[in-house]
């Protein structure tokens, strides 16, 4: 019986451990990916998945409504788990959003869910490629690298103006790169 | 004050939210922007859409088969028991009625004697600090230690011998637990490198609280415990 992220949801709601069973058959691979990327440390990265699911296992009946996709959402709790790993900051930034308290209600607000669903590696891959290197530099000291805004400035030897305007316009780039794969483009109110 | 954040400068801080970059400092500014502009939430989600799809841009790298197997076995290992109460619910049923009794009379007791002392020396009546024992939890037996509280300040410091050390991904987390609801995160135990005891400065009233304990958990603490139970002791 096929799942759909809907009923994943559902069942880890309930405490179900089919629910964390199908998240992990579902995300699990894309999880251990991020992590590896991340720690390039296979042990680490087993770890910090085995963590992480077990976190959203243990902490299930606490969610609440909030945004955001469920791939989009397990991916964030194995990167910001790998992240602290990887730095061994006792000042977490994503302190201040409890992403694992937040809800694991999919799709409702996130256009790209679909689009996702769809896209192949080497389209997204192609997407970043196309943007200039300092662009794809600074998305990737702050998602893989876990460097604050602040960080990267330093890092890169630019102004702190220039890192946001710099992850502000890829991240345009990105999403009209890929936003002729969404059926019905979002438009401001 | 400060003028309200325009949305150019939301967009900027929106944008490095999605890729983990936002600072704290900045959050509060962000977060009070979006609370007044719809489209600033539409973008937010869009920049979190895209953002989320970069690890689709990773080479695969396949779990190995012991993950899965190993996961599984815990998950449906907890689901499978006896779903007893969280160590710190059972703990707060489980105090003996005469426990109770007893703190508070050794309270009375010490209450008496400090009165006493007043009423010979005519001293300004100044509470002594209260102290109550720890112990070694479910994890660590050989843990020792004394939380010594002071009502004027309303202040109590936490001092612990044979902890073991921890790694750097690790902390020791503090916590209050009232006699009805979950437990309150309240401090971090830090270690000294001279003596080697464990410390924690746990601010504001313990009215309410009868138990403290301290967990093992991530960096930067958990919501609740959910580590291993170290120490433990009675607050009466």
């Amino acid at each position: 019986m096929h799942l759909t992220d809907d009923d994943i949801v559902r069942s880890i709601s309930a405490h179900s451990p089919e629910g964390i069973e199908a998240l992990y058959d579902r995300y699990g691979g894309l999880a251990h990916t991020v992590a590896l990327r991340i720690l390039s440390d296979r042990g680490a990265a087993e770890d910090v998945v085995q963590e992480s699911f077990l976190s959203v296992w243990r902490r299930g009946s606490t969610f609440q409504p909030g945004r955001g996709s469920l791939r989009s959402w397990i991916c964030t709790i194995v990167r910001n788990r790998a992240i602290d790993r990887l730095r061994g900051d006792r000042h977490r930034t994503h302190l201040d959003t409890p992403i694992e308290g937040q809800s694991i209600e999919p799709a409702i607000t996130d256009p790209w869910a679909a689009v996702a669903l769809e896209l192949s590696g080497e389209e997204v891959r192609k997407a970043l490629a196309d943007l200039p290197p300092e662009q794809r530099q600074t998305i990737e000291l702050a998602y893989y690298g876990g460097y604050s805004q602040s960080e990267i400035a330093t890092a890169m030897e630019v102004p702190l103006g220039t890192v946001k305007g710099r992850v502000r316009i890829a991240l345009d780039k990105l999403r009209a790169a890929l936003a002729d794969r969404l059926e019905t483009p979002w438009q401001p109110q | 004050m400060a003028a309200a954040m325009n949305c150019e400068e939301a967009d900027d801080l929106l944008a490095l939210d999605a890729v983990g970059a936002l600072e704290t400092a900045d959050r509060a500014e962000m977060e009070r922007h979006l609370s007044t502009c719809a489209s600033g939430r539409h973008l937010a989600a869009e920049y979190a859409g895209v953002a989320s799809l970069l690890p689709l841009a990773l080479d695969p790298a396949p779990p190995p088969a012991r993950l899965r197997r190993n996961l599984m076995a815990q998950v449906y290992g907890e689901a499978t028991s006896k779903a007893p109460s969280p160590w710190w619910r059972r703990l707060v049923t489980a105090i003996p009625a005469n426990r109770a009794i007893t703190v508070v009379a050794a309270a009375a007791l010490a209450t008496a004697i400090v009165l006493a002392v007043w009423g010979v020396t005519g001293q300004r009546l100044v509470p002594a600090p209260i102290s109550y024992v720890v112990s070694g939890g479910t994890s660590q037996q050989s843990v020792t230690g004394n939380l010594a509280v002071d009502a004027v300040t309303r202040q109590s410091i936490l001092t612990v011998h044979g902890l073991a050390p921890l790694p750097r991904t690790e902390v020791y987390e503090v916590w209050l637990i009232p006699a009805h609801g979950p437990p309150k995160g309240v401090a971090f135990l830090a270690p000294s490198p001279s003596s080697g005891a464990w410390t924690a400065v746990v601010n504001g009233s313990l009215d309410g609280y009868t138990t403290i304990a301290a967990t093992n958990e991530p960096i930067g603490g958990s919501p609740g415990p959910t580590g291993s139970q170290v120490l433990i002791g009675q607050l009466g």
